[in-house]
This record gives structure tokens, sequence and C-alpha cells, in this order.
């Protein structure tokens, strides 16, 4: 959270230019596609920020990857949070994006209970943003910046980890080192890059060039 | 070219027939039929009910020009809840569904809105993403979507090359624009419009439009034909010059507030005096 964004450019410059096909890091992104689970949007919005190194999978067949991003999720089945754990145990990092703040009272408290269960992430509740004033989420890292909200929000509850990310002084992304580096995402970046926002790309970018 | 009023104009208290009467004795040659904006024509009106409204407007003379609605205001296809654009997509479908047993080739659709949440960027690439397939489901039908310009209200495609790249970037000849002549308020010029779309419009609403007064309360910006600041005249040129030949629908947002049905007949004559040129 200390790192100043020229900071960060200065020490990422050597590992990646722009997200998409000038990047000069090997390839290892891989994303889990849910299919009917998830924000297709976000999908989008994934695919085309980092096309054409980013590798479309769904389960079973998750390979080993440097960076594994799970877009939008609105269901999170056991298979899918054990892929997750598997990925982080092999030292992946994780971009984990819950779009709980899509989905009816009953999923919520499902995908609440998956998120603690296999992932020790603990969420409070979904949040309707608007009406507000200042339509933007608040990163802390990999350097400050401010990207655009997506409507709903799930609320972190205090947890171990950093958090990284806060609307209106509510944190809403976490950043835990472990077994593999894990971020979660209570506030979908993936239709911000769908929609071509200059910022969300640039933070993208600037999170995979942290995955080893 | 063919005239054509609102179904949403019959005053409230009015049965579809004695309204329909009206618009046949006022000088129409067809009706527009709205969409969940009139108690005989909803989202749950079956397609044996939809048949029995064609009934009812052929036995007083009259065609459906084209199925409107106002449902998107509310339900639009920009929506960011993947839930809301399928019900927003699923009201464009019964357009078409309901546009093809009422015998029309035309629907009018509210692409999108552009609110202070819900930014443009994503707007746009929503409505492209929704109106590709609709249009093919339109094109299957026979039926041609109009995107209306409501220009002030959807804070989106504000401008004619900016419509005609949102048109250009959809591809889709069953996908065009239904022009409403008064939107424009004091953004652009409706001649414009209508020299840049040509063949692309689908169908014209008419009402006239007092730029200076803009959004101020409970006054409308809208007026009857020929009380506000069009150039009809430049109009009625334009519409000759791309060979508009089509149906002309008047959309009155003031309505008189005596003697309602005289609104239909000035309307009319008003429209009378547009399609022959004497202006």
């Amino acid at each position: 959270m200390g790192m100043t964004r020229r900071d960060f450019l200065v020490t990422a410059a050597g590992a990646t230019t722009s997200v998409g096909g000038k990047l000069r890091r090997p390839a290892g992104w891989v994303l889990l596609d849910l299919k009917g689970d998830c924000l297709r949007e976000s999908v989008a919005g994934y695919q085309a920020a980092l096309h054409p190194r980013l590798l479309s999978a769904q389960l079973p067949d998750l390979p080993r990857c440097a960076a594994l991003i799970v877009p939008g999720a609105l269901d999170i089945s056991p298979a899918v949070a054990r892929a997750i754990v598997a990925a982080l145990h092999a030292g992946a990092t994780v971009i984990l994006e819950s779009a709980a703040g899509f989905i009816a009272e009953q999923d919520f408290r499902a995908h609440r209970a998956v998120l603690r269960d296999a992932l020790d992430v603990h969420i409070d509740a979904a949040q309707q943003l608007w009406p507000r004033s200042v339509p933007y989420v608040d990163f802390g890292w990999p350097y400050a910046t401010k990207l655009r909200d997506f409507s709903r929000v799930v609320r972190l509850a205090a947890q171990p980890g950093a958090v990284i990310a806060s609307v209106d002084g509510f944190p809403v992304a976490l950043k835990r080192f472990g077994p593999g580096t894990l971020i979660f995402l209570g506030s979908p970046v993936g239709p911000a890059l769908w929609s071509g926002d200059a910022e969300a790309r640039a933070w993208l970018s600037a999170v995979l060039a942290t995955a080893s | 070219m063919k005239r054509s009023i609102g179904d949403n104009m019959i005053p409230k208290d009015w049965a579809f027939e004695r309204g329909l009467d009206l618009v046949k004795k006022s000088g129409f040659d067809g009706i527009e039929l709205w969409l969940g904006d009139v108690p005989w024509f909803q989202m749950t009106t079956t397609d044996a009910e939809v048949r029995e409204l064609r009934r009812k407007v052929e036995n007083a003379g009259l065609v459906v020009s084209n199925v409107s609605t106002g449902l998107h205001w509310a339900s639009p296809l920009s929506a960011r809840d993947p839930r809301g654009r399928a019900q927003a997509a699923r009201i464009v479908e019964r357009q078409i569904e309901t546009a093809r047993l009422l015998g029309s080739d035309a629907i009018l659709v509210v692409a999108g809105l552009v609110t202070d949440e819900v930014p443009y960027n994503e707007v746009y690439q929503r409505c492209l993403d929704a109106l590709r397939p609709l249009g093919d489901t339109a094109a299957r039908a026979g039926v041609k979507i109009g995107c209306e310009n409501c220009n002030a209200e959807q804070r989106f495609l504000l401008s004619p090359r900016e419509f005609w790249q949102f048109l250009n970037d959809v591809n889709s000849p069953a996908v065009g624009i239904h022009l409403d002549v008064g939107n424009i308020h004091d953004t652009g010029f409706a001649e414009q419009w209508i020299e840049m779309h040509g063949p692309r419009i689908t169908r014209i609403h008419l009402k006239d439009v007092l730029k200076h007064r803009g959004r101020s309360g409970d006054q409308s910006v809208y007026t009857n034909l020929f009380l506000g600041d069009n150039n009809w005249p430049a109009i009625r040129a334009a519409l000759t010059k791309v060979g508009y030949d089509g149906w002309l629908i008047a959309e009155m947002e003031a309505r008189y507030r005596y003697a309602p049905d005289q609104q239909f007949y000035d309307t009319a004559q008003a429209m009378d005096r547009l399609i022959s040129g004497r202006l």
C-alpha cells in the first residue's frame, strides 16, 4: 500500500509494458470461465484486456499457471473452490472476482459460505452503492488509483490480509499471501475492462506484473 | 406518406374502440400501439388478445403503423444486472412478436440509458451486444427495429454522426433509427438527421420543440406542430430529398386540457399541411 504509482511502474517496467500482446512476461495467465455462473461481461473484459496472452479454461481441464483469474463469480461450486485452492498451493496468484451483489439472498448465503469454508475469505453483505455522488472504488495496491464501481459490491469483514480497495471507507478487496497470492475483489473490475476503461487495464497490468 | 398517432394519446378513461373511432374520424391512416403503456396492450396480453386488437384496428378502418414501448426506460438494454438486460431483451422480442401479429413491420426501441451510475462506454457496448442478436431475430420476423433518438433523456447517441456510427457498429439491416424530430432539442437540426440517416429511418415521430425552454419543472419542452422551433419547411424538404415515404407518427407530450379529441383533429390537419408542403 506504501508504493507510489511511479515507484511501482519503475519497478515493473522490466516485466511489463502494457496489458495485451506487448507483455514480455512468459505466458501463464489462465481465466477460469464459470460460464453461466458468472458475469459474462467480466469474462469478456479480462479476455479483451489480456488478449492474446490469456488462456481460457474450464473445469476439470485447468492447467498450472502463474496467475489464475476467476471473473465475476456468481456461484462458486465446491469444485471451483478446490481448483482455486489447488492453484494457490501451487504458488499461483489468484484473482477471484465476486459478483455476489447480483445474486439472490439464498444464493448469496451459499456464496459466502464457500468463500469462508474453502478460502477463509469473510464477506459481510452485498451492498447497493447507488445513489452516490462519486462513482469510483479507491484502490491502494499495487498503486493508488480509482476504478469505476459496478453498482453493487460485497463488503469484507475484518480478517487477515491487506485491504487493497475500499468504497466510501469500507473494504471491498484484499490481498493475502499464503501459499500463493489471493487477490479477492468484492467489486467487479471485469466490466470496466470490457468497456475499455484505461485505468482498469493499467491496474490489471500492474497486478499481473506482481504474479510470479 | 401516411399519418399515425399513438394509442397512448387516447384519453385515459376511454375504451380502445372509442379511441380508434376518434383516430379514424380525425383523419389518421394508422395507429401506433404502445406495449406496456396502455391497459389493452401489456406484456401479459396473449397472442389471441393481440389478434383481437388487430381486428379492432382493422374494423375501424386503420392499420397498425408500428409497435412502440416505454418499458425500456425502467428496464433498459444497458442495465448492469444481467437479469435486467434479459427482461429488456424479452420486451424487444415481444414487440417483434406482436408486430407480426398486428401486421406491422416496425418497432421502436429506446436502446440504452446513460446515467451517472452507468457510463457511456458501458451503455454503448451493451447496446451493441443486445441489438446484434435482436437484429437477427427481427430480420427473421421481417420486422425492423428502430432505435429512437431520445437525445436529452437518454444522454446517449447525441449527434447524428454518432448515431450513424452506432448503427454501423450494430451492422444489421434490420436495425435502423426511429427518428423523433422533436427530441433533438437544441443539440442540432432535425433536417440534418434526416439527411444523414435517409434509408435507415424506420419511422418518424412528429412533435415540435420549444428549444429555449429545456426541461424545467412541469413545463414540457414539447408542443404541438408548428408552435415550436423546428424548421418544418426544411424538415419537409429533407424528407423529399431522401425519398422518405413512410409513416409519420404524431407524439404529443403536452395534451389539451379541454376537449382532448380536438388535439387529434388539429394534429391530423397539421400533418396534412406538412405532407402537402403548404407551409
